[in-house]
């Protein structure tokens, strides 16, 4: 009878990384295999690879719907910014981080390249996890009172949204040793990123790897066919 | 092939601060308070030192603060341990050490005469018969 | 060898004055976060107890405890121990004496019967019946039932009798399973630590001669007085912690500056003990302090929880080869996906 905190650490981790690579493979290989439709007509430009431009320029909103939308894409940027820092700057991620690059690739960064990978201060962290966790109430909010959002929402967005704020929130409370003892938080920590691992690879959070893909062949489509990107 | 004392070793102290945490002042209201339960209810009290986190700098004002009284006191039981009242009647300041020479417990004991100072009932009666004993035993032997 | 004599009376026959007695429980008072003005109660309290007898079982254990607890030479607070309490019985110490200890044995279960304190070390084990841990013929599995039959408790001692130890390490061979696990009538409590702090022992004894009850326990049956903080709370090393000062390996320079050892593999966030602040070999150091980074060998299964020197958050997640067949089968599922998606583009082409 393995204690919660081990077996989030050991069995936990091992089969959710293990659905989490397989879940991503299927559905990136199902989805690059798939027939492409035939385009029999004239390209306008031959040069279609230029489209990948598309991928950098959907980063921002077009001109004519900025107003309407930028509050809701700084929010998002808060969000994703925010996240990213917590997760990839945070010493002990770092640390686990490394040690699956080194089980990988047989060496760390420091092998590699002979720096270690940077981490910012515990406090530091806290302020961006907070920063996070706000722009993520706020973007639920938005999708609870906007009556298209709501209209639009289904289980995945909300899940989505659940297994993303979950890790935060326990970690951020795992750290200040806040609510149950430090050992059960750790442990319900680990478990809740094991549910976003599980949950990734089989709802919107793919858009982490198709958004890539989709603006390119969207983006080459339209250079082919001569219209604005 | 070089010696042990060839390696670089830094020994770095746990950062013991140079300055005043408010603990040593917090204890001084203490013993305050338990002096004066002493002068009116008659109950003596003790505090434990190591049960406070006090700096170097904590220490130095504490002994600074309550001073230095006329008794002090050697007592050799298992290691050698020292009692010495402050300035202060009836606060006393006890370091036990066991026999290897290490602090084993320190405290502010507030009473009238520290427990470890006075004889024991039991041991009392024992020394009597003892002496007693080696009296009599030198009396028949002029 | 019957625990006639009160803790008083032993003190006298060891030439222990009074005055000892009271600093001994003075240190114990300091060291359990008593009120320190409890010193002159507990040693009057202690003086007057009868001393308990107790019976000591070492099961499938390496000794460590029992050298942990026997090995301090001159009189200091864990020898007090053996002025507490009559030891009726210790297999190793008494291994010598073959039959007549444990006829010995037998005869202090039988006149402290209800009354004695059981001290177990070791595993149990319960693989093949137990045949595989016997003395004198008798297996451990028995041995612990009729042993803890008459006790009045049961203090498991070191993480083998707590929690199963390296016995239980995966795979197991021998079954063996901790006291706990099989003594459910008893209150049971664990010292655990490989091997605990012996002073612990100590304390907790003398808290149960003076207060006629075992202390405080945590979650996991330990005392609290001694369990309550983890490592990592306590570390002197907190402050590099916290300033993100860490050694990279081991005798670089951040290791030469004392840093935190966390990168190191330091369990010391998730353990819970006392050696950060009650240390061992009389206050001379702890693991840490010398340079090595916490094993966590006072917590359960300690020694499945991955390297001791690969940092806490790494987990075991696995390995590389488990990934590799993850993808290779994610990429053989998408595949099939794939070709089933474009066979029904096909058929609906075909169709129109």
């Amino acid at each position: 009878m393995m204690d919660l905190l081990a077996f989030a650490r050991g069995p936990g981790l091992k089969y959710a990384m293990f659905v989490f690579v397989f879940g991503i493979l299927w559905r990136l290989i199902g989805v690059l295999l798939l027939a492409a439709k035939v385009d029999r007509s004239e390209p306008r430009h031959t040069a279609s690879w230029k489209g990948l431009r598309l991928i950098v320029l959907r980063l921002w909103p077009r001109r004519e719907f900025l107003q309407r939308t930028a509050a809701i894409q700084i929010l998002g940027y808060a969000f994703h910014i925010g996240f990213l820092v917590v997760l990839v700057f945070y010493l002990p991620h770092v640390l686990f981080f490394e040690d699956v690059f080194k089980g990988l690739l047989g060496t760390n960064l420091h092998g590699l390249l002979g720096v270690s990978w940077p981490y910012l201060p515990g406090g530091v962290i806290m302020m961006a996890g907070t920063v996070t966790v706000a722009a993520l109430v706020a973007l639920l909010v938005h999708r609870l009172v906007s009556p298209v959002k709501r209209l639009l929402s289904n289980f995945d967005d909300y899940f989505s949204w659940l297994a993303t704020t979950a890790p935060l929130v326990t970690g951020m409370m795992a750290y200040s040793h806040v609510g149950p003892p430090y050992q059960t938080m750790l442990a319900m920590h680990i478990l809740s990123v094991e549910l976003l691992l599980l949950w990734f690879p089989f709802g919107k959070l793919m858009h982490a790897f198709t958004i890539v893909i989709s603006r390119a062949v969207t983006g080459m489509e339209f250079e082919r066919k001569g219209a604005a990107l | 092939m070089t010696g042990l004392h060839d390696i670089g070793v830094t020994v770095i102290g746990p950062g013991a601060a140079d300055t005043l945490s408010g603990n040593a002042a917090a204890l001084l209201h203490e013993i305050a308070t338990l002096l004066a339960a002493l002068v009116q209810e008659g109950r003596t009290g003790a505090i434990d030192l190591r049960g406070i986190p006090l700096t170097s700098a904590d220490r130095a004002y504490l002994r600074e603060q309550l001073g230095e009284g006329e008794v002090c006191a050697q007592v050799s039981a298992l290691g050698p341990s020292e009692v010495r009242e402050t300035a202060y009647r009836g606060v006393w300041w006890v370091t036990h050490h066991n026999a290897d020479g290490e602090l084993c417990a320190e405290l502010i004991e507030i009473t009238p005469l520290p427990a470890i100072l006075a004889s024991d009932a039991g041991e009392l009666a024992q020394s009597a018969q003892r002496l007693r004993a080696s009296l009599q035993a030198a009396g028949s032997n002029p | 060898m019957r625990a006639q004599s009160t803790v008083g009376e032993a003190l006298e026959q060891a030439g222990i004055s009074r005055r000892a007695f009271l600093k001994f429980c003075t240190a114990m008072t300091s060291l359990m976060a008593l009120p320190p003005q409890l010193a002159p109660a507990m040693a009057q309290a202690l003086a007057q107890a009868r001393r308990p007898s107790v019976i000591w079982l070492p099961f499938q254990e390496c000794t460590g405890c029992t050298e942990s607890l026997t090995r301090s030479s001159a009189p200091s607070l864990e020898s007090m121990l053996f002025n507490m309490i009559s030891l009726d019985y210790h297999e190793t110490l008494f291994a010598a004496a073959g039959e007549a200890a444990e006829s010995a044995r037998e005869q202090a279960m039988k006149d402290n019967y209800g009354k004695y304190l059981l001290l177990v070390d070791g595993s149990v084990a319960t693989g093949l019946d137990g045949a595989y841990s016997c003395i004198a013929g008798v297996t451990n599995l028995q041995m612990l039932e009729e042993a803890a039959k008459g006790a009045a408790a049961v203090i498991a001692i070191g993480s083998c009798a707590s929690f199963g130890g390296l016995p239980k390490a995966n795979p197991n061979p021998t079954g063996a399973v901790p006291v706990s696990a099989l003594i459910k009538d008893k209150p049971v409590m664990n010292i655990s630590g490989c091997p605990p702090i012996p002073v612990v022992i100590t304390g907790v004894l003398a808290h149960y001669l003076t207060f006629g009850s075992l202390p405080e326990l945590d979650a996991l049956g330990r005392p609290k007085a001694f369990y309550g903080n983890t490592i990592h709370d306590r570390c002197y090393r907190r402050p590099f912690y916290d300033q993100g000062k860490f050694a990279k390996t081991f005798d670089d320079e951040g290791a030469r500056n004392g840093w935190c050892l966390y990168e190191l593999g330091c369990k010391g966030p998730v353990t819970y003990n006392a050696c950060a602040t009650v240390k061992w070999n009389a206050a001379t150091s702890f693991p840490i302090q010398s340079g090595h980074g916490c094993l966590g060998c006072s917590e359960p299964d300690f020694w499945d929880r991955g390297s001791f020197y690969k940092a806490l958050p790494t987990g075991t997640w696995g390995g590389a080869k488990t990934l590799a067949v993850a993808a290779a089968a994610g990429a053989v599922v998408g595949a099939a996906a794939a070709a089933l998606a474009r066979k029904r583009q096909r058929d609906i082409g075909e169709k129109e």
